[in-house]
């Protein structure tokens, strides 16, 4: 009697060639990672009237408090082109987008121990999952923006197009970095309260709500403008509504630092799987 | 030609380090740097257990509780990685571990069903096509609309059994899973197992029910403190882990 070669075959001696390995997976796993985005958008609004809607309103409500605090209270410091709530909305959209991108990855792999302890799966795809959500909502958020931009008269130039060039840097860095915090997250369950704080700063380090001119001759602008979450920012305001292309310094700083945090996340959280996975 | 084993485990041990005063936080583990405490224990969850199973064959595995049978389980479903020793596993495997882990309580059956299928590492269009013939399996069919969270844990058991064997597959590990839903349903199951087996699958079954064990087993693996202790015909092994008892 002859068996066909089955199609599915484990050996725990393979070699795992690390990088590889998890970016095929990522591939495979396409469709349930579709499913999985789907299930974690919907599943906050199941039990809510306005439904998937919070998505959208959320970041309009979030700005519109912002501006009226802003606006009304604080200096903030050098003169705009554009009007201040367009401003404030593309910075607070961005650092949204890597804050929560960051904090959700980081307890993506703890959040799912229930199903990774009791069937195999490739962990990275839970990260990976969790990282398009942040990214999902980013998107949709972009709407209450271009509405914006349209009601103040900025308009939506034409380089909107090239809003993917940050927002898919933003992915790979975000999920680069959740990474590293997720595979650290199960040996310390503080570490998650740690990023939360100090992502939390991460307004007061690139000028979101305040403009980059208040620090014109003082030796903080250096921290600013060499941090990589800074040149993402820019990028995203000038392609977003400024119409123009960002420096070269910006781009070359966007891309390689997501490849290199998403490479170092993804090899660090695989290499340290087989000691993480028996504490889950 | 020879028929390669389904399943074949090598001299695999599980070892983790469990810190003695376990370390939770980041502050712990740095006041005990600083006091330089490195205390932990090696706890060894498997040692050296060897073993093959054969095509078509149904392997049981006994032994108190804590002995290493679930932990050896997650090894062969690929959990957990083996920390020396080799595990290879030939042919697809439907873990029937803990089942429904995957089900989410807002989500209907039928988006639940879907996304536990994927999870199990089957593809979501395939899925879809199958929900109504998994449904009427499980019974639930009426309420495949319905959020899970107001299922009966019987209902949840039996849809989650009913995707776990809805495909054929090679291997089949059985963890006590036999327990879901009432004498109808059990039976039903039994049935739908024994269709699967007779299909040429192999399984693994860990269970402290030694009556089933010796009915339905060929060999049996007895394990005590993650070794093994004997390995032979159902009737011998069972035999001695009860005059040892």
């Amino acid at each position: 009697m002859t068996v066909a070669q089955p199609t599915v075959y484990y050996d725990s001696d393979q070699n795992r060639r690390p990088l590889i390995t998890e970016f095929r997976n990522f591939w495979r796993y396409r469709g349930l990672i579709k499913l999985l985005v789907v299930r974690q958008l919907t599943v906050r609004y199941k039990r809510s009237v306005l439904g998937v809607w919070w998505t959208v309103l959320n970041p309009i409500l979030t700005i519109a408090v912002l501006w009226v605090i802003f606006s009304n209270f604080f200096g903030r410091g050098g003169t705009l082109d554009e009007p201040y709530i367009v401003y404030l909305s593309a910075g607070i959209l961005l650092s949204t987008y890597f804050v929560q991108g960051v904090n959700s990855t980081g307890a993506s792999i703890i959040n799912s121990r229930n199903i990774l302890v009791k069937m195999y799966l490739p962990p990275e795809i839970f990260a990976l999952v969790t990282a398009l959500a942040a990214a999902a909502n980013f998107i949709l958020s972009l709407v209450p923006l271009f509405l914006l931009q349209l009601l103040t008269g900025v308009g939506i130039p034409w380089t909107v197009i090239l809003v993917p060039l940050p927002l898919v840097t933003m992915l790979m860095f975000v999920t680069g970095i959740g990474l590293l915090i997720a595979s650290a997250a199960v040996y310390f369950r503080d570490v998650l309260d740690i990023t939360r704080v100090l992502t939390s700063l991460v307004n007061f380090l690139i000028p979101t709500f305040w403009t980059i001119g208040i620090l014109e001759g003082k030796s903080a602008l250096i921290l600013v403008e060499n941090n990589p979450v800074y040149s993402y920012l820019v990028s995203f305001r000038n392609l977003v509504y400024q119409g123009v292309i960002p420096e070269r310094r910006f781009l070359i700083m966007m891309v390689v630092s997501s490849v290199v945090a998403l490479m170092l996340g993804v090899y660090v959280f695989s290499r340290n799987w087989r000691r993480v996975v028996v504490r889950l | 030609m020879e028929v390669a084993s389904p399943i074949e485990v090598s001299d695999v041990t599980l070892r983790y380090r469990l810190d003695r005063n376990r370390v939770g936080t980041v502050k712990e583990a740095a006041v005990r740097f600083v006091k330089r405490d490195h205390s932990y224990e090696s706890i060894l969850a498997l040692d050296g257990v060897t073993f093959t199973v054969s095509p078509g064959e149904i392997f049981g595995v006994i032994g108190p509780n804590g002995a290493g049978k679930s932990t050896l389980m997650k090894i062969i479903a690929r959990v957990l990685p083996p920390s020396s020793g080799r595990v290879i596993v030939r042919g697809s495997v439907a873990p029937m571990i803990e089942l429904g882990a995957g089900f989410n309580p807002e989500f209907t059956a039928r988006e639940n069903v879907i996304i536990y299928g994927a999870l199990l590492g089957r593809d979501p269009k395939f899925m879809r096509e199958r929900v109504d013939v998994i449904v009427e399996w499980a019974g639930v069919a009426d309420f495949v609309d319905i959020p899970v969270r107001t299922f009966s844990s019987g209902m949840k058991g039996r849809l989650a059994f009913s995707v776990a064997t809805d495909i054929e597959p090679d291997i089949l590990l059985v963890d006590e899973v036999l327990a879901v839903g009432d004498q109808a349903f059990r039976k039903k199951s039994e049935a739908r197992m024994n269709e699967l087996i007779s299909g040429g699958a192999s399984v693994v079954v860990v269970s402290h029910a030694l009556g089933l064990v010796r009915r339905i087993c060929a060999r049996v693996m007895w394990i005590d403190s993650g070794r093994v202790k004997m390995i032979g015909p159902a009737q011998e092994v069972v035999d001695a882990y009860e005059a040892s008892g």
